[in-house]
């Protein structure tokens, strides 16, 4: 984003909303489009076209007019389109809808006047939108005074040179006539001149003499007037046609090619960035000539691909557009094409075989008088039946294809026309704003309008207009403005590389757009059936498809085919993300070509040399090398559960090891120590062999989870992790069950259960059990059928597993009903004595889901609703605060219950002291010091809103310290017991409408014995409303499409959090001073400095973790921060 | 005081004889010391040096201290080596005390046994390797058979080495000289009797699935038949 580019989305967002500056730097960043010095600007643009007549009458007079379309701006912003295309509206007497100028310097009396032009520029450009006009450069009116005064001017006089003259009408014969209907010659004799003049268009339309210098120089003057009002481009009307030269076909001649670069060169030099735009009716190849190299117009259209995406849908096949689009040629870097699906003209068919058009006369125009020349007069919604699936599919061809998109007035609320009015007056009727009179057009009488507005029962403005659509969130105009949303999020739609997919199904089309990092792959299937696909994207192995409407992660890219289903006429937009998350429930499965091959001798023998017979000693060395320094970190990087993942790891060593199992089925569970890392850690890595010949299903399972393919003599296996291995899985928990004992290499395994094992695991392993592996970012969990929930500890600490105790304490002990059982556990008792916890057993609850997925969504629905309509909320925000205030009742349960005296001296109760409060200010503190001090070396990597986020939190630390000092001056209150220690609403789940805290970890960067440690309980309140704030972030960010929604929704989600936040305190201080935590209310809210502590110690974490792992979200707890120190606004 | 003298000659031979003895009764002694110091320090270098070139894992995949303990026996094979060795030094030690007393019968005896340790030993070795070897070959012919989609691979992998363990056994015992001509003629007789069985099952009971095998493996020749 350029610093122009903040600067307009900074003023954009002074008119648009009450959003705090925090919120604005959290707002998503939109790509250089509509900035004042972007020469390129045209690339990333979406052109709006509209009939100044046809578009707002405001005063009256049934013809639309300049004050009318300033007064409806907000409108064409809103949609987010940004430029806007002018039909003429010069002084004409309106024979061909304005494209007879009788006058280039002013403006039709009907539209207004130059003052309500400029004015209509201004406020334009205040939006951010800019505007093209039309120059009609070829040819005038013969009311022209140019042409006046050559009719009357003597043969060869300079005015009469004005204009193509000649005595004889056979000259330039080999000319095609363009309006067959209506014109029968290119000459048209003139009684006055005594000459006939030539005029490739109407007879009433004489073509301009460019071959005479003074024509070029008068309209080079014509267009000097216009940019100095502040145009911003022209459309250089019938572009091909300005010279003559007998013996041609008088079309796209080398000599108008000159006339072009002469005037491209003179706005290069006056007028820098202002864009001209070729009408040339014509094969890409003669279109290519008007980009010159650079130096002709920036833009053309792109006529025959138009017709081919109509084609495409009637065929139910993607050939037509796969076809134009081979055929298209590269243009220089700096031009684009436009691109369009309807404009004020007749939907042409030139560039379509004659046996193409009988086709679609035949599909979209059975009515001949749909027809006029060579094409339909017929506007979007009508030619597609007003299947809004098509329609959808249309725009997202439109908007996805290469070059920049053109949308028509009208089309994006699915406007009617009406054929039974002349010309091609059918598609230019009023703008239906509203169901009242006129559509909202104009206040005239009815029979005043300039034409009828569309009435017909399916299209009539009542039943279809701006206003309806605007209050109606799933509408197609609403539809239309997320679209563009999305688009406007990604500079790849305008500015990327082409590349056509081939996937066989030749009813989709799929293609992806690339710009720099950005990818995006856009599918479209053109049947009326849903219809499968498989897309080779191994290019793009390893990103992470998000849709871009819902942006919902979709599975990783592999490398095989990526199979994908598509509605009737469904589409997606997909943003291939090299560093999005896949869902969670996906599990990353490597191709088996791809993995390496280990040669083994004996099994996992092999890997040991005390374990080789004498003549192996050296191969199992050899083999163990191989594992530990190249296999194993590779498998382990690719894991979610390992933590250094941007550091070099050298060596994964296997330093302590049990075994399970028989000797011929063995599963090796083995404690690992990475070298490389800057901080070694160990890792536990169940593992386990599999060979094909004994059983290929099982191999097939663990392929997904291979460290490495494996062979021993001619038998190809793999070695995988071993929990996703069934029969390891309920080995573990039978060996739980009997309490057994395994020594090891380096110490013994324990295998202990808990006095609720007999319940929790039931008849589980009397029968065969499924499992299903989940995953999370430090631990694996392994479903065992629907009673059992194995979780494997990854990253290893030594110590007492807080999870075990604190799991055996509220199960056994203070028989806590909204947590998890625990069933057992395994631990690896080193020789030394140290203890290390490699897994627990659990019950498994059904859920609907954490509370987080649950709240966003929540939020998010209530968002999106509020999108384009501003109905009332509250009872939806109510009922969330009823759920919220049970969530923060089982919370303070859980805070009771820890802190019941129960002689266990590791749970009873400690009244808080002010040496606590001291030292738990002074800690907080000095984790603020330590965090804010990396603030200014990280600003650097950040958005420029973001940097001075952060520079503005990086000062305020004097003011944040002072806050966080407060903590330590209240009067101790209340107790320090156990608690959750990392709670926040993913640590919660969602059980028959009722809530159940899980994962007793603690925050895993702590060390066990900070874990262990008794404290006030407040933190994990605090944590709570931390997680709100990132419910909050992450909905905004899920349903706002684009800066200016996000804006406008931000203060809404502000609202919703506050209520939240409110809720959960009320109903925690409620039963937790019923629970005897707190004497009373009063003291609850005495302590309330303390929750702030809290706060800001989870805030500062969060910083410190964003800063490391994910650098786009560190606003949220910058933003909570800087809001929690006043210093937010 | 004669009789006296001549009582007393023998008495003075005996004390002569016993302080001739005595001096090599005590090197004997310390002889048998030494060596039974040897000998222990032997067994545990014998030990040590075979577990760290990894003999004990060689015995244990060939089964023998699987055979060793199924017997009662706490010890594995390098035990009972490092017990041989130990007994092998223990041996020589008595022959060279025996030696220094003068005691040639009883060293000859032992002179023969301890050259039939080494045998022992040798026969050991031969066991252990050779059921390594059984255990290999019967892994790789069961793989075989499997991969070529026999389905009583197994089986056929058992018998393999069930063969080749005979075989090394009878081997072994040759090896030490036991019974040679009796052993030799019961592993011609066992094999003649596998031989015969075969012979008996293939051309009785499946003749017609011999006919079948020489059907397809000979087809007769299209061209004799329309003659």
């Amino acid at each position: 984003m350029t610093v122009e580019a903040k600067i307009a989305a900074a003023a954009a967002t002074t008119v648009t909303s009450g959003a705090t500056a925090t919120e604005h730097a959290l707002a998503p960043e939109v790509p250089a489009t509509g900035t004042a010095s972007d020469p390129l600007w045209y690339q990333d643009a979406v052109i709006y076209e509209l009939h100044i007549k046809a578009y707002a009458d405001a005063n009256g007079d049934g013809i639309g007019d300049f004050r009318g379309l300033t007064e409806r701006l907000d409108h064409v912003q809103s949609l987010g389109v940004n430029t806007i295309w002018l039909l003429p509206f010069y002084p004409s007497p309106q024979r061909d809808d304005g494209y007879d100028v009788a006058d280039y310097e002013d403006v039709h009396p009907s539209y207004g006047t130059l003052d309500d032009f400029r004015a209509f520029v201004v406020e334009a450009h205040r939006r951010g939108l800019r505007v093209i006009t039309e120059l009609v450069m070829n040819h005038t009116s013969d009311q022209h005074p140019w042409f006046q005064a050559a009719r009357r001017a003597p043969k060869g006089s300079p005015e009469r040179d004005f204009y193509v003259w000649s005595d004889d009408n056979t000259l330039y014969s080999g000319t095609r006539i363009i309006f067959t209907d209506t014109e029968k010659s290119n000459w048209t004799w003139d009684e006055v001149a005594q000459q006939y003049f030539w005029h490739r268009f109407f007879s009433h339309q004489p073509d301009l003499n460019f071959d005479n210098p003074a024509v070029l120089e008068a309209v080079l003057k014509t267009m000097e007037f216009w940019l100095e009002m502040g145009v911003d481009g022209f459309r250089l009307d019938a572009i091909p046609y300005l010279i003559e030269r007998d013996g041609t076909s008088n079309e796209n001649l080398r000599e108008t090619h000159t006339v072009i670069k002469q005037i491209r060169a003179r706005i290069e030099a006056h007028y820098p960035g202002r864009l001209l735009l070729a009408e040339a009716n014509m094969w890409p190849e003669d279109v290519r000539e008007y980009f010159g190299d650079g130096d002709e117009c920036q833009m053309a259209y792109h006529f025959p691909l138009m017709p081919r995406m109509y084609m495409a849908i009637a065929q139910e096949d993607r050939h037509p557009i796969v076809e134009i689009l081979a055929q298209t040629p590269e243009i220089p870097d700096n031009c684009q094409w436009a691109i369009f699906l309807r404009n004020h003209d007749e939907l042409t068919l030139e560039m379509v075989t004659s046996k193409e058009r009988d086709y679609m006369y035949r599909m979209y125009a059975s009515d001949a008088r749909a027809r006029i020349n060579l094409g339909i007069r017929r506007r979007l919604a009508p030619l597609l039946e007003n299947d809004r699936a098509r329609i959808e599919l249309m725009n997202g061809l439109l908007l996805s294809m290469p070059g920049t998109p053109v949308l028509y007035y009208g089309d994006e609320i699915g406007m009617g026309d009406n054929i039974f009015l002349g010309d091609r007056d059918g598609v230019r009727t009023p703008m239906q704003w509203t169901s009242d009179r006129n559509g909202g057009f104009s206040r005239a009488d009815p029979q005043r309008l300039y034409l009828p507005p569309i009435q017909d029962p399916i299209y009539g403005f009542e039943a279809l207009n701006v206003e309806a659509q605007s209050r109606e969130p799933s509408s197609l105009m609403n539809w239309t403005k997320r679209l563009l949303a999305v688009r406007s999020g990604s500079q790849a739609f305008g500015r990327g590389r082409f590349t056509m997919l081939h996937p066989g199904n030749r009813k989709v089309l799929a293609y992806v757009r690339e710009h720099g990092d950005d990818v995006i792959l856009c599918v479209f299937n053109v049947s009326r059936a849903a219809q499968p696909v498989e897309l080779a994207l191994e290019a793009y192995k390893g990103r992470v498809p998000v849709e871009m409407l819902g942006r919902n992660a979709f599975p990783t890219i592999g490398d095989h085919f990526y199979m994908m289903t598509l509605p009737a006429y469904g589409f997606f937009w997909f943003r291939l993300d090299a560093h999005a998350a896949p869902p969670q429930w996906h599990v990353e499965r490597l191709g088996v070509e791809d993995l390496p091959v280990l040669v083994l001798f004996d099994g996992l023998n092999s890997f040991f040399r005390s374990k080789a017979v004498p003549w192996r000693m050296g191969m199992a060395e050899k083999t163990r090398n191989q594992f530990e320094r190249e296999l194993l970190p590779r498998f382990m990087l690719r894991q979610r559960w390992y933590a250094a993942k941007n550091e070099p790891l050298t060596r994964a060593t296997m330093s302590a090891h049990g075994v399970l199992g028989s000797q011929a089925a063995p599963w090796l569970l083995a404690l690992v120590d990475t070298q490389g890392p800057a901080e070694p850690a160990r890792y536990f890595v169940p593992l386990v062999l599999a060979f094909g010949d004994n059983d290929e299903d099982r191999v097939r399972e663990l392929t997904a989870l291979a460290v490495t393919r494996v062979r021993e003599q001619a038998t190809m296996g793999v070695l995988a992790d071993a929990m996703g291995d069934a029969p390891f899985c309920r080995a573990l928990v039978e060996a739980i069950g009997a309490g057994r004992d395994l020594p090891g290499e380096g110490g013994t395994l324990h295998f202990r259960p808990t006095e609720a094992f007999t319940e929790v695991v039931g008849d589980t392993l009397a029968q065969p059990t499924a499992v299903h592996r989940l995953t999370t970012s430090s631990n694996s969990i392994t479903l065992l059928g629907d009673r059992l929930f194995l979780k494997a500890y990854r990253r290893l600490q030594a110590g007492v597993s807080t999870e075990v105790e604190m799991g055996r304490f509220l199960t056994d002990v203070a028989g806590y009903k909204h947590a998890v059982p625990v069933a057992g556990s395994v631990e690896f008792v080193a020789k030394d004595g140290a203890v290390w916890v490699l897994a627990l057993l659990q019950a498994q609850v059904a859920n609907q889901g954490d509370a987080w997925n649950y709240t966003v969504d929540q939020l998010a629905r209530l968002l999106e609703a509020q999108r384009s309509s501003e109905d009332d909320t509250r009872a939806d925000v109510e009922a969330m605060a009823g759920r919220v205030q049970l969530l923060a009742r089982r919370v303070a349960e859980l805070h009771v219950a820890l802190g019941q005296r129960s002689g266990i001296a590791a749970f009873d109760p400690e009244r808080v002291t002010a040496a606590d409060l001291k030292a738990w200010s002074a800690g907080v503190r000095a984790e603020c010091q330590h965090t804010l001090a990396l603030l200014p070396a990280r600003a650097a990597t950040l958005s420029e809103p973001l940097a001075a986020l952060a520079g503005r939190v990086a000062s305020a630390g004097p003011a944040i310290e002072a806050r966080i000092a407060e903590a330590a001056r209240i009067a101790p209150v209340g107790v320090k017991t156990r608690l959750h220690g990392d709670l926040h609403l993913q640590q919660v789940l969602v059980v028959q409408d009722d809530f159940l805290i899980i994962d007793f970890e603690g925050e895993p960067q702590r060390t066990l014995d900070e874990r262990r440690a008794k404290h006030s309980a407040l933190r994990d309140v605090a944590g709570m409303l931390r997680s709100f704030d990132y419910v909050r972030h992450t909905a905004l960010q899920q349903s706002a499409q684009g800066a200016i929604e996000y804006e406008r929704l931000a203060p809404i989600a502000r609202q919703w959090e506050r209520r939240m936040r409110q809720a959960f305190v009320d109903a925690y201080r409620e039963v937790a001073v019923a629970g005897g935590l707190y004497p009373g209310n009063d003291a609850f809210d005495a302590a309330r400095p303390l929750l702030d502590l809290f706060e800001f110690e989870k805030a500062l974490y969060e910083l410190r973790y964003e800063i490391d792992n994910r650098p786009d979200w560190v606003g949220v707890p910058l933003a909570g921060i800087a809001e929690l120190a006043g210093v937010g606004e | 005081m004669e009789k006296i003298d001549v009582m007393l000659v023998p008495v003075r031979g005996f004390l002569t004889e016993i302080g001739n003895f005595l001096p090599r009764l005590g090197v004997a002694l310390a002889v048998l010391l030494i060596g039974w110091l040897l000998a222990k320090a032997f067994r545990f270098s014998v030990v040590k040096a075979l577990r760290a070139l990894n003999f004990h894992i060689l015995t244990q995949r060939a089964g023998i201290d699987a055979f060793l303990k199924q017997g009662g026996t706490d010890k594995d094979t390098t035990d009972w080596i490092g017990l041989i060795g130990y007994a092998l030094v223990l041996l020589a030690s008595l022959i060279i005390a025996f030696n220094s007393l003068g005691l040639t019968q009883v060293t000859d005896l032992l002179t023969r046994v301890l050259l039939f340790v080494p045998r022992v030993l040798v026969a050991v070795l031969v066991l252990v390797f050779g059921g390594y070897f059984s255990r290999f070959i019967a892994n790789a012919v069961q793989r075989y058979f499997k991969a070529a989609g026999i389905s009583d691979a197994e089986l056929l992998g058992r018998l393999v080495r069930y063969a080749v363990m005979t075989f090394v056994l009878l081997l072994a015992i040759d090896h030490l000289d036991i019974g040679g001509g009796l052993i030799q003629k019961t592993f011609l007789i066992l094999l003649a009797g596998v031989v015969f069985a075969l012979a008996l099952a293939f051309g009785l009971g499946a003749r017609a699935r011999a006919a079948e095998l020489i059907e397809r493996w000979f087809p007769p020749n299209p061209s004799d038949r329309m003659r």
